[in-house]
């Protein structure tokens, strides 16, 4: 073997610049599924810090939200993320953006919480004893050492989404994505999970079907269709979309429709 | 939590997991290649006496010959209709002493000391591109999702149960099989948002 | 898709290992021989993931059997070294082969409806190849003759044709409801 010249362990280059303000360009993004039409023709940019992202069920959230960290690539147009086009920053994205699923269940790994905090660290090329004294301590920091040692399947669904939460949290991302976080939980889970999110630096782009959880970020898109149907401040946009909704089901009631 | 190792102190559990599969290893070459009665005897009761060294759980594991028992059956039949029925009372002790010894491994041997031991002969795994960090990981998701999935299954027989009142849940594999894809992708995709499993130190 | 690959090739080992939980059924013209639901992993396997994928899903299951991992057992609740002391070692053999050449015959059959070519493939890799691992094992493991070690495990052919039947259902079910799941042909 020693006759096979070594790979050189040269560093990739970083294309991403983690600490761009405008984080993601879209110039005429679609997105197509199969015969489908998912996105068409979107064209914003984003750099605040808590966006929120509404729509009805199939309007396109999830593919939208999934564009932002490499899950789904644009089809049609432009997507710039960090400062680097979607394709070449794709494989350094985990890095800066950190992903939380609508169900815990998906997500969650490996069978114990330590070893679910741990797995970020050791992506991130620490060693096995290394991370997960930094996933201990970690989970100090957030006030949950107890749950080190817990299965993850034991948990509550508040405490799993958490944990779901917290490993990736640990890559220490820019970008924070929910997906619907908070579907599954109680009120009072939805409460602590909910200031959790909003006491972290990250930015935030959440998806949610709580309209009052958006009453204080700083900007709020609708989907429709596949289409920005309005975006703006979170008073204008959700008055908006609050009004659509009466409009809506005032009319017969069609399951069809649903 | 369905478990066959027996959680305990002893001198065979202090044995590394290499060293007891090796013995066995040995041990059931050797045993192919004799067929007396008196030996057979002799190793069966060694193996009792091996199982009563770890105590009384330790003697209750020898119950998992239960499992055997309807196969040994069948094979004296068939050697008693071959007109070799006294080879098959050897064959059976062979196997009972083979089956036991191997048995007692798992029962001494925590998975990761056993998984450490056996890693070796799954090297060749690398020609297909299944690099040890991979199988690692698909270990850890098997073990966490086996779990998961009789899970789901409990609830789909309810849900079936409930609007059908048969109990036969033949019928909902197909479905089951839906399910457990669909989560699969699920997973997948979580996977690859943390930066897949390759890692991102590359 | 290496990552998909893999979260698929768990997912299948942890399926056979729950497929391993289904309450057995007896089938009354064979004097009540258990038939379970395991092999029917193994058939669906092969059939739904390729061959590589497929046996590779299977001999994860077998490492972990063979481990005594929690939950993972063969049907009836073996687990650990044993199983493979067993005589029924042949047929753990022949399960990953079987699932690699129902994979093969899955992917080499694309033009063909989805319920006859998992059905085919499923009785090729599933049966023929499980029993032609099988039954010689069994034969060296007790010193039978070979006629009468496939006599004594011929008992247990009309559960498979069973599965085959199932593996075939399942396909097309799946081919209908989430096409994309069925890997060997995409």
């Amino acid at each position: 073997m020693a006759l096979w010249p070594k790979k050189k362990n040269r560093k990739p280059e970083r294309v991403c610049d983690p600490d761009a303000d405008t984080f993601a360009v879209f110039d005429g993004v679609g997105v197509t599924l199969g015969q489908r039409t998912v996105l068409e023709d979107l064209t914003l940019s984003l750099k605040e810090a808590r966006i929120g992202v509404i729509g009805l069920n199939g309007s396109g959230k999830s593919t939208f939200v999934r564009l932002l960290n490499g899950l789904r690539t644009p089809d049609k147009g432009n997507l710039t993320l960090f400062g680097a086009p979607a394709a070449d920053a794709e494989p350094e994205l985990p890095r800066h953006v950190g992903f939380v699923f609508q169900n815990p269940d998906h997500q969650a790994i490996f069978p114990t919480v330590e070893e679910e905090i741990a797995f970020g660290l050791t992506q991130l090329g620490a060693g096995k004893e290394e991370s997960r004294k930094e996933a201990r301590a970690f989970l100090e920091l957030h006030g949950c050492l107890e749950l080190a040692e817990s299965p993850i399947a034991e948990l509550s669904e508040g405490q799993k989404q958490l944990v779901c939460i917290l490993s990736v949290l640990v890559m220490e991302p820019e970008l924070l994505i929910l997906d619907e976080p908070m579907t599954s939980l109680d009120a009072l889970a939805v409460r602590r999970i909910y200031g959790k999110l909003m006491s972290l630096p990250q930015k935030i782009v959440m998806i949610s079907h709580d309209l009052t959880h958006f009453e204080n970020f700083d900007r709020v898109i609708w989907l429709e269709g596949g289409r920005v149907r309005l975006d703006g401040p979170p008073q204008q946009v959700l008055a908006a979309y609050r009004n659509d909704i009466e409009e809506k089901s005032g009319t017969k009631m069609e399951l069809a429709a649903l | 939590m369905i478990s066959i190792y027996l959680d305990k102190e002893s001198w065979l559990h202090r044995l590394p997991a290499g060293v007891k599969l090796l013995v066995v290893a040995v041990v059931s070459i050797v045993l192919f290649q004799l067929d007396s009665v008196w030996v057979f005897l002799g190793g069966l009761a060694g193996v009792f006496a091996l199982y009563a060294s770890l105590g009384k759980d330790g003697l209750a594991r020898l119950s998992v010959i239960r499992g055997l028992l309807m196969f040994f059956g069948i094979v004296l039949v068939l050697h008693w209709l071959s007109g070799t029925f006294f080879e098959g009372i050897v064959v059976v002790m062979r196997l009972t002493i083979l089956f036991l010894a191997a048995n007692l491994i798992s029962i001494t041997t925590r998975m990761d000391d056993m998984m450490e031991a056996l890693m070796p002969l799954f090297k060749p795994l690398q020609w297909f591109g299944v690099q040890p960090r991979r199988f690692a990981l698909g270990v850890t998701l098997v073990l966490r999702f086996a779990p998961h999935l009789m899970q789901i299954f409990a609830i789909l027989r309810e849900a079936y149960q409930a609007r059908t009142g048969s109990r036969n849940s033949w019928r909902l594999l197909a479905p089951f099989a839906i399910h457990a894809l669909r989560m699969s992708d699920n997973v997948a995709e979580a996977l690859k948002a943390r930066g897949g499993s390759a890692g991102l130190s590359r | 898709m290496a990552d998909r690959s893999l979260v698929h090739i768990a997912f299948y080992a942890a399926l056979i290992a729950a497929l391993g939980l289904v309450p057995p059924v007896a089938i009354p013209w064979v004097a009540g021989v258990p038939i379970t639901a395991q092999s029917l992993g193994v058939m669906l396997a092969g059939v739904m993931l390729g061959p590589v994928r497929g046996a590779l899903a299977v001999l994860l299951f077998l490492f972990l059997v063979g481990i005594g991992a929690p939950y993972i057992v063969l049907a009836g609740g073996r687990s650990g070294m044993g199983v493979f002391a067993s005589p029924s070692v042949g047929f753990l053999i022949g399960f990953p082969v079987g699932a690699f050449v129902a994979g093969w015959v899955m992917q080499s059959t694309k033009d063909m409806n989805v319920l006859v070519s998992s059905a085919i493939a499923a009785a090729i890799g599933g049966i023929l190849v499980v029993y032609a691992l099988g039954i010689p094992g069994v034969a060296m493991m007790t010193d039978l003759s070979l006629a009468a070690a496939a006599v004594g495990s011929a008992v247990y052919i009309p559960g498979d044709l069973i599965k085959v039947a199932i593996t075939a259902i399942i396909a097309q079910t799946v081919a209908r409801g989430l096409p994309s799941a069925i890997l060997s042909r995409s």
